[in-house]
């Protein structure tokens, strides 16, 4: 009676998935793969034939300019972290509260800035920054707070900071809609037990909410660090990783010795090293925070 | 049980104390007060950046730098017809769009047999298929760069009207092929049993009686995809050289590297490239908002 409808054979099945595994495989797969043979090869572009074995992975590891940026992806990743998540977390818990009017108003227009493509938000944030047309100098000046007045983008100490809010910024209300989700799954019956027990809402959110949340923030953790490791549009039109290399993220590093320096050998050992902290660190903290979790 | 309940009521009334409520109320209204303010100003924050650059590229040069905040005293569409102009926003816009259509429909078809496939049969490397797809969601796209530059130079079909279709489409199946597998689980077998049972054959089946079930998943992907492939940035500087084969995201970036900055002119163009989400968003915000955050916790 189970017709080959419900078991296909195994031709039929590969069939389907073929068109899908060809485009997969081609764009993804194989580049996968080639970029490690390139990271052998001393390679300016054109023929690949001047092998080098580990030489640019040694180059790697006593690249200061490359751990440079490793460490500014760190800084990036922990504050993104911060604000992000934490920002998202506290708005989520106000916008849910009984107490908030114009809830939907507030979740659209807190949204919205995460639809925006990065390349505009950067320029729109570049302009943000700008010492003549700038809002956020004018806004510091009209509050007569002047002396905190910095060049936002051209200094090298604050540069990383001046990058990182615009990005803070446009997702705080992707993790917000997150953890509204998650808050409106919580079934009511426990916040009112606990007004009976005459908590208060302080109490409230430390012993049911954040608990009760604890996978949420799990896995809106996972998909912080893994989409902030990805980041590059903002920075490529708000600096291109400058003044010097004091926006340097690692992604912009590869692109700027591949594509600027046409050092696409060294470039493809970047990218395997990039690879191999971001496939660690997403793994690492995976396994301390639970690995239960999928 | 009962008696619990007794206490409860007991000490609810002995406790009312009308002063206390009074108070507790009043702070309650001024807490409330504080928190709407304080909401509204965030979500000020979030639309003012845009809000602003709107009203400004309708300013001249000269009335911005000479007040930035204030409204345009005259609306100067010159910004516009010049950005479209200098950008070549015809093309950009153009190319943005077919890219995104063809893009998206073909993730959609691709995922959802996909997915079905991954979902309903057993069979041998099943397993290897899911892990690579799994994999897709991990890497840092931009570590395949070069060597998606180099394949496509090598076997020619970089730089070509369909070119940026194929990134486009192989970013974004992953996401859309486990959210759509994650769905077909929940429908139940014993629906495609009655099917079969009528004489329904598998394709039909698929695509007859459980594609229109997915119409939730597939809203969803469609979000996902469309805004992925409308906003991808990295892939389309690298793989297409060609002015007239640009991207909006391409064509943004290379317009302020051409031209003396003149920043009404340049607010004109990013209005008149983020336009097209703006009214998508104003449309289907609550499928948007749903979507994203169904793509982002599945992920």
């Amino acid at each position: 009676m189970k017709s080959s409808a419900l078991r296909p054979k195994w031709y039929v099945i590969w069939g389907l998935l073929l068109p899908t595994i060809l485009l997969y495989g081609f764009v993804v797969i194989i580049p996968l793969f080639n970029s490690i043979r390139y990271s052998f090869y001393k390679w300016m572009g054109g023929p690949l034939n001047n092998f080098v074995g580990l030489d640019n992975y040694s180059r790697l590891i006593h690249d200061d300019e490359f751990w440079g940026s490793f460490q500014h992806t760190m800084l990036f990743v922990v504050l993104c972290i911060l604000g992000q998540i934490g920002i998202g977390f506290l708005l989520a818990i106000f916008v849910n509260s009984k107490l908030a009017k114009f809830q939907s108003f507030h979740r659209i227009s807190i949204f919205f800035p995460v639809v925006v493509s990065a390349v505009v938000i950067g320029f729109i944030w570049s302009i943000i920054y700008n010492k003549d047309v700038g809002i956020l100098n004018w806004v510091l000046q009209s509050f007569n707070l002047d002396n905190l007045i910095v060049p936002w983008l051209d200094d090298p100490k604050y540069v990383m900071y001046s990058v990182t809010a615009p990005i803070i910024w446009q997702y705080i209300g992707l993790y917000m809609i997150i953890f509204l989700a998650s808050l409106q799954s919580i079934p009511q019956s426990l916040f009112e037990a606990a007004e009976i027990d005459g908590a208060s809402g302080w109490k409230k959110t430390i012993h049911i909410t954040i608990p009760m949340l604890n996978g949420t923030f799990l896995v809106a953790l996972m998909l912080c660090i893994a989409g902030n490791m990805k980041a590059f549009d903002h920075i490529f039109v708000m600096t291109g990783g400058g003044p010097g290399n004091s926006s340097m993220l690692m992604s912009l590093y590869a692109y700027t010795m591949s594509f600027d320096r046409m050092q696409m050998g060294y470039g493809s050992a970047i990218s395997i090293g990039m690879l191999v902290i971001s496939l660690t660190i997403i793994g690492l903290s995976r396994k301390l925070l639970g690995g239960n979790q999928s | 049980m009962n008696t619990t309940t007794v206490v409860d009521k007991q000490t609810k009334q002995t406790n009312p104390n009308l002063k206390k409520v009074k108070t507790s109320n009043g702070i309650k209204r001024t807490a409330s007060l504080i928190l709407n303010v304080f909401l509204f100003l965030l979500s000020a924050t979030c639309l003012f950046p845009i809000i602003w650059v709107a009203y400004s590229s309708l300013k001249t040069q000269k009335e911005f730098s000479l007040n930035i905040i204030s409204l345009p005293t005259q609306f100067h569409f010159q910004n516009f017809i010049d950005a479209i102009e200098i950008t070549n926003m015809g093309t950009l816009l153009f190319n943005s769009t077919y890219v995104t259509v063809i893009s998206v429909v073909l993730t959609l078809v691709l995922g959802f047999v996909t997915a079905y496939v991954l979902s309903r049969f057993t069979f041998k490397g099943r397993a290897i298929v899911y892990t690579l797809f799994l994999l897709g969601m991990l890497i840092p796209i931009h570590s395949l760069l070069i060597p998606i530059f180099a394949l496509f130079n090598s076997v020619n079909i970089a730089n070509k009207w369909y070119t940026l279709i194929f990134p486009n489409v192989a970013f974004n199946l992953p996401i859309v092929i486990f959210l759509i597998e994650n769905f077909i689980r929940t429908i139940p077998k014993e629906l495609e049993e009655a099917a079969y049972i009528d004489g329904s054959s598998m394709l039909k089946t698929m695509f007859y009686i459980i594609l229109p079930i997915c119409k939730p998943v597939l809203a969803t992907a469609l979000v996902l995809s469309f805004l992925h492939t409308w906003n991808e940035f990295p892939f389309a500087l690298v793989l297409i050289n060609d002015q007239n084969l640009r991207t909006i995201p391409v064509g943004l970036a290379n317009f302020t590297s051409s031209f003396t900055v003149n920043y009404p002119q340049l607010m004109a163009a990013l209005v008149i490239a983020i336009l097209p989400v703006v009214i998508v968003y104003l449309v289907a915000n609550k499928q948007i908002i749903k979507g994203m955050a169904a793509g982002a916790i599945k992920s």
